[in-house]
């Protein structure tokens, strides 16, 4: 009887069904290492970079936080033997600020992008990812111990399994929606990754400001995310030649 | 087949809906993270599991508590106090079956030097022995039953002893009622080789290495009987070494020894012995091996435990356990898991008058099961558990079990 369960796991394990990770799964130190190189976040790929300088409309303006989150404690781990070690705490300055409705040309085929999430110190490095459709998002463990990376939201489910420092995995974001990431190992650990189906959203930088460039020229709502929830939101007219100016206030 | 409603479980519903409303991060609901107070000085923490399951005819479940560890709602609460970098207090607290109620933890936490991981932990301390001493429970454990060395109630007991063989051979395969001639005739719950439904009261040392991991400690009780007050002027002394040679692996051993006896029972002890030379020895190694969706832990343990001479045929060597585990889990898909258990103890072999067998009955349990995340902290586990042994009155029964787990 014991055999044939351990028969079922075994066979399940050469199944290897996890859906939602991508072909590429594992992947080795090598392509880590480059996939830390390449942006944080698909906004600051090159061509959005560019494109906030030299588009001659969008929107631009400042998220201001007013009440900056609590890292979430660790639980109170009383049957260990001895204090954990130490961890870093994750930046939580920053929100997302994104259009509501997209103009018909935002939803134009593009080139499937690469982002980040680095797992440091017991923290996702950055905290907040924002990508669009198609994305795949990688996953590497720069830390010392095991992580186990795993998402139940409704817009993607993945469970990345155990792996060890130097290694990643990746996840392709097929849906819109926000995404919560969880440590299976470590509870306190957690992230967001948005996920877009429109180019047209930011990251707010540490001093709040944010740029959605190339916004084609019209009446649009703006909403200001933050830590699970869209938190605020303005009317805005983009002009036909120039940048409207708008600020978001997080209460 | 629940308790019924008791004005502590009335208090357990007040204290979840208060917890709801205090927590920021709950939002609408019950909490999802720890309740963090004060900047974070104090951390409050909680676990609810409620697990059903038909009668366990067998008792292969019960535990010291006399209630079967598969039909109970336990509310846990766990609260870390941070009062300086150096000096943390920790405290856990238990509800089971809606009315017993236990201060399961409660000590001081000290690193005398914050940039080493060098600890020491003086009050009601976790275990130090074993490998799923500190994980046998809730969120830890991959199945619903516990495993049987850590909750299975052989037929000793420190306050009863049997006069000799037959008395002990008696008594096989009814650890959950056992009593014997001398000490308390009193029929009661016996003693699981190492006992998880409490701590021990001592202190601890606990250290990281590199590679490897240390835990020293002095305590009052035994392994198989962790106590708040000693009742035996013996001292636990246990120690347990882990080597993780890589993320994937790690390798454990370790050891306890302790006087076991109550010394209510010095009186009836043969001149020349005392109850402090009575003593309870184990020896345990363990691993665990995790990769991708996979994890497999082993454990073995062998306990020992000498019982005076008092008449013919004497129990002239000490009482042997060996317990052997193997579990399991697999994921298969986000959410999802899949879950194995088998074990099994045996003991060594005594002869009576009338026959030689096994002190107690060999006992074998093959636990499988699933669990499913409903969110990040609400898992519903179900488990099909099969249990027999080598003697008792039952001699085999199969239960189908269900638990849900809520945690903060």
């Amino acid at each position: 009887m014991a055999l044939a369960g351990f028969r079922v796991l075994v066979g399940l394990a050469i199944l290897g069904i996890f859906p939602g990770v991508s072909p590429e799964g594992a992947v080795g130190a090598d392509s880590h290492v480059r996939a830390k190189r390449a942006s944080l976040t698909s906004d600051a790929s090159p061509s959005r970079a560019q494109a906030r300088t030299t588009s001659p409309t969008g929107i631009r303006g400042r998220l201001d936080i007013r009440r900056i989150a609590r890292p979430v404690e660790r639980r109170p781990d009383t049957a260990a033997t001895g204090a954990p070690g130490p961890r870093d705490v994750p930046d939580l300055r920053h929100g997302v600020v994104y259009l509501d409705t997209a103009p018909r040309s935002a939803f134009d085929e593009r080139e499937p992008a690469r982002a980040v999430m680095d797992q440091l110190n017991e923290r996702f490095v950055p905290h907040v990812l924002a990508v669009m459709v198609g994305t795949v998002v990688d996953f590497p463990n720069s830390d010392r111990t095991y992580h186990n990376v795993f998402s139940l939201s409704r817009a993607q489910r993945f469970d990345l399994g155990r792996y060890a420092a130097g290694k990643s995995k990746s996840v392709r974001m097929d849906r819109p929606g926000v995404v919560r990431v969880f440590c299976d190992i470590h509870s306190h650990m957690n992230a967001f990754v948005l996920v877009f189906n429109h180019p047209y959203f930011d990251v707010s930088a540490d001093d709040g400001r944010f740029a959605l460039p190339a916004v084609p020229p019209g009446n649009y709502t703006v909403v200001g995310w933050y830590e699970g929830e869209a938190r605020v939101s303005r009317p805005v007219v983009v002009p036909a030649n120039g940048w409207a100016e708008l600020d978001l206030v997080v209460p | 087949m629940f308790p019924a409603v008791s004005p502590r479980s009335r208090g357990v519903a007040v204290l979840l809906a208060w917890l709801a409303v205090a927590s920021p991060a709950s939002g609408q609901g019950l909490p999802s993270e720890p309740i963090s107070v004060a900047g974070g000085r104090l951390v409050l923490g909680g676990e609810f599991t409620g697990t059903i399951a038909p009668e366990d005819p067998g008792f292969f479940n019960y535990t010291d508590y006399e209630y079967s560890a598969l039909r109970n709602f336990r509310f846990g609460i766990s609260a870390e106090v941070k009062a300086t970098d150096r000096v943390q207090l920790l405290a856990e607290v238990r509800l089971d079956q809606g009315t017993v109620f236990e201060p399961y933890g409660l000590y001081v936490r000290i690193r005398p030097w914050p940039q080493h991981r060098f600890d020491i932990q003086a009050g009601r301390i976790p275990p130090t022995f074993g490998a799923m001493t500190r994980s046998a429970y809730g969120s830890s454990n991959l199945l619903i039953g516990q495993p049987l060395a850590y909750q299975y109630l052989l037929s000793i007991r420190p306050d009863a002893i049997p006069a000799n063989v037959d008395e002990l051979l008696r008594m096989r395969g009814r650890g959950w009622e056992s009593s014997f001639t001398v000490g308390d005739p009193t029929p009661g719950p016996g003693l699981p080789i190492v006992n998880t439904s409490r701590w021990d009261t001592g202190v601890q040392l606990h250290g990281i290495n590199g590679l490897v991991e240390w835990t020293g400690s002095a305590t009052v009780g035994s392994l198989s009987d962790p106590r708040v007050r000693e009742n035996n002027d013996g001292r636990q002394l246990a120690g347990r070494v882990v080597v993780r040679p890589s993320a994937a692996l790690s390798v454990g051993a370790s050891v306890a020894r302790s006087a076991w006896l109550d010394r209510a029972l010095d009186p009836a002890l043969p001149a020349g012995e005392s109850i402090a030379g009575m003593r309870q020895t184990a020896v345990g190694a363990d691993t665990e091996f995790s990769s991708g969706p996979f994890l497999m832990r082993a454990e073995v343990i062998r306990s020992t435990w000498t019982v005076p001479e008092l008449s013919v045929p004497i129990i002239g060597d000490p009482l042997v356990a060996m317990s052997k585990l193997l579990e399991g889990r697999y994921k298969v898909a986000p959410g999802f898991y899949l879950a194995l258990r088998g074990e099994r103890l045996d003991f060594n072999t005594l002869m009576g008058t009338q026959r030689s067998a096994p002190w107690e009955a060999a006992t074998w349990r093959i636990e499988g099961g699933a669990g499913c995340s409903i969110t990040r902290n609400i898992l519903l586990k179900g488990a099909w558990q099969r249990n027999r042994r080598d003697g008792g009155r039952v001699r085999a029964d199969t239960l189908i079990t269900a638990q849900v787990l809520y945690w903060f």
